[in-house]
């Protein structure tokens, strides 16, 4: 026991003089909420709040037809008068000083009247960030309506059926709601956890065993009196520490940053305080074991630094594939879901973060799984530090 | 007192150690002399529980070092082959860490870290980060480290290997001095000069096989040859043919 307290003592605070791996075990657990909440809040306040805003439109020649901007403005458009020769127009739209122009020529009044088919230019930037694109779209659909309703009157007024113009019509349905867009991103968040848990200890596991042995240290650490098991474990439990470090740095941060997020509109309450945080914590206790014993294991297979970090790069996949393929087929949580490891923590996250209660029977798998597959992963370590070949 | 009883050590094919017997007594400094790849290497790791012989036995005071590995540990110091050191802690921080791990408490090992520190002279430098150390302020830590839980038996992996003179001839006062308080010294070299200043005991030691044990003057005597360097000479380049 002494000897693993040791180990582990002088394994932190090695590392915590290594200002490298510090940021590199932090960055992400601080940032990624950050970034994350900065994401969700922009989407949301994007897609929604301004769809009952009124549209802008900037129209050129509209006393040309009074009609049609009447028709306008009933269907919530401000008409803001201009008048630009042609080109100008185009490029004020191209450096963006109108977002939406809308071009009215003065032979509108006489074509209208004599029935002949007219072009209106609706001038907008389609490469251009923020609404244009969706005001553009409800521009050019009150227009359209604007030239159905006047095309049926007509026909009418010819004893024609209106409805003999429309065999056939689309009936648009979309599903997608902000609260469905927003949800998507929120279920993102589980997996950068994973991550975050993994970076956490992603350069002690390196330095303590294939660093170990780069600097020729290893060997006189070997010879001293302490057992294998217990020199494994405490380094083993320095890569837990750094990797439970990142992760209370990420909740802490997130349960911080995530009011931020207009869920409200979006008819979500979304509460995330001390205590889902203290409940994210425990769940993921037994995962961060586990990635710290992985994390040793596969470094200390290694015969070098260099190797050692590519197989923990390659490694970082593993934790997160299988949440990737849940995800796309979108399974339940259900009890068989709980023993993989990785998988049943975002799991488990997910549905603390969306206020679901817990079922016992499934958290008490998952700690259970992930701590047996820790445990083995702990004993494969200690079982190569006892042989010969790991000192290279 | 170490005693290696007819050890030999395979890697794969490779025969590094081949039937290698001999004796490390107290109070005495034992050599182990051989070419750069002759298995001194090898003959020590054995002998600090690192790896295990294919064949034969070693003790250290008795304990054997494949079965009692942490009894034989507790009772060795070691210094590896160019061993490293942690140069993110201090020189003193790096010996404390070995104390520890020696389970000695902390009032012991401050006290015996201030003595190593005043012995080897390492007041200017044991509270700096060894990052930027020179090679001999590196193997001055690294011996330190060995010693810190006052172990009965030494073990000098080529110790002199890349320090300068001046820094040699401190090491080497060093060592007789530890020698002087009775303690088992064994040290292993490729030069025949350093050897014939420090050494009471002489193994050669070439091929992963002991070719002369004894003193210097008996080396003399069965070579035939007057001077160190020819006689070491004339036992290693023997076995070539």
């Amino acid at each position: 026991m002494n000897g693993f307290l040791t180990v582990l003592r002088k394994e932190c605070l090695d590392n915590v003089r290594d200002r490298r791996s510090i940021i590199s075990s932090l960055t992400l657990a601080l940032l990624g909420p950050v970034f994350f909440v900065g994401l969700m809040a922009f989407v949301l306040n994007t897609t929604l709040g301004k769809s009952d805003a009124p549209l802008e439109l900037t129209v050129m020649g509209s006393e040309n037809a009074p009609g049609l901007i009447d028709y306008l403005e009933r269907e919530n458009t401000i008409i803001n008068e201009a008048s630009f020769d042609d080109a100008a127009a185009a490029d004020a739209v191209r450096d963006g000083t109108e977002a939406l122009i809308l071009v009215i020529p003065e032979s509108f009044g006489e074509q209208f009247a004599s029935g002949k088919p007219l072009a209106l230019p609706l001038i907008y930037d389609s490469s251009s960030f923020g609404p244009t694109r969706r005001n553009y779209g409800r521009a050019r659909d009150i227009i359209r309506r604007y030239a159905a309703t006047i095309g049926q009157l007509r026909l009418s007024v010819r004893g024609v059926a209106p409805s003999i113009t429309q065999p056939l019509r689309v009936q648009e349905v979309d599903v997608s709601s902000p609260a469905a867009r927003a949800l998507q991103l929120l279920s993102s968040l589980p997996y950068l956890l994973i991550v975050v848990v993994f970076m956490g200890g992603f350069y002690l596991a390196l330095d303590t065993t294939a660093g170990e042995r780069d600097n020729h240290s290893l060997e006189p650490l070997l010879i001293q009196p302490i057992s294998r098991a217990s020199l494994v474990l405490g380094k083993l439990a320095s890569t837990a520490t750094f990797g439970a470090l990142a992760l209370i740095a990420f909740l802490v941060m997130l349960a911080v940053s995530l009011p931020l997020v207009p869920f409200h509109k979006v008819g979500m309450s979304l509460s995330f305080g001390p205590l889902q945080g203290a409940q994210a914590f425990f769940v993921c206790l037994p995962l961060v074991f586990m990635a710290a014993a992985l994390l040793t294991l596969a470094a200390s297979y290694a015969k070098s630094y260099k190797e050692a970090q590519t197989y923990l790069g390659l490694l970082l996949i593993v934790p997160t594939a299988p949440i990737l393929i849940t995800q796309f087929m979108d399974f339940e949580p259900s009890a068989w879901l709980m023993l993989i490891p990785s998988q049943s923590q975002a799991s488990l996250v997910s549905q603390i973060l969306i206020g679901e209660s817990l079922e016992p029977l499934h958290v008490l798998l998952s700690v259970a799984a992930t701590l047996l597959i820790g445990m083995l992963f702990s004993l494969m370590a200690i079982r190569l530090y006892s042989t010969e070949r790991i000192l290279g | 007192m170490i005693r290696v009883d007819q050890i030999s050590k395979q890697f794969g094919k490779v025969t590094a150690v081949r039937d290698v017997s001999f004796e490390a007594a107290d109070g005495q400094i034992t050599a182990l002399l051989g070419p750069n790849g002759a298995g001194k290497s090898t003959t020590f790791r054995i002998l600090s529980t690192v790896i295990a012989p294919s064949a034969g036995a070693a003790t250290v005071d008795g304990m054997n070092v494949q079965s009692q590995p942490l009894q034989a540990r507790e009772t060795i110091g070691v210094l590896p082959h160019n061993a490293g050191i942690y140069s993110r802690l201090t020189g003193r921080e790096n010996v404390r860490y070995f104390g520890r791990l020696h389970g000695l408490n902390e009032a012991t090992i401050n006290e015996r870290l201030d003595q190593l520190i005043e012995r080897l002279d390492m007041q200017s430098f044991a509270d700096r980060k060894t990052a930027g150390f020179s090679q001999g302020q590196r193997v001055k830590v690294a011996l330190a480290r060995a010693l810190i839980h006052d172990p009965r038996n030494l073990i000098l992996d080529e110790p002199t290997n890349g320090l300068d003179v001046m820094a040699t001839r401190g090491l080497r006062d060093i060592i007789k001095d530890l020698r002087n308080e009775g303690r088992c010294i064994l040290f292993s070299s490729h030069i025949m000069q350093e050897v014939a200043n420090l050494c009471d005991e002489l193994v050669i030691i070439d091929s992963g096989q002991v070719q002369f044990r004894g003193t210097l003057d008996s080396l003399r005597t069965r070579t035939q040859e007057d001077d160190l360097e020819d006689a070491f000479m004339s036992l290693v380049s023997s076995t070539d043919e």
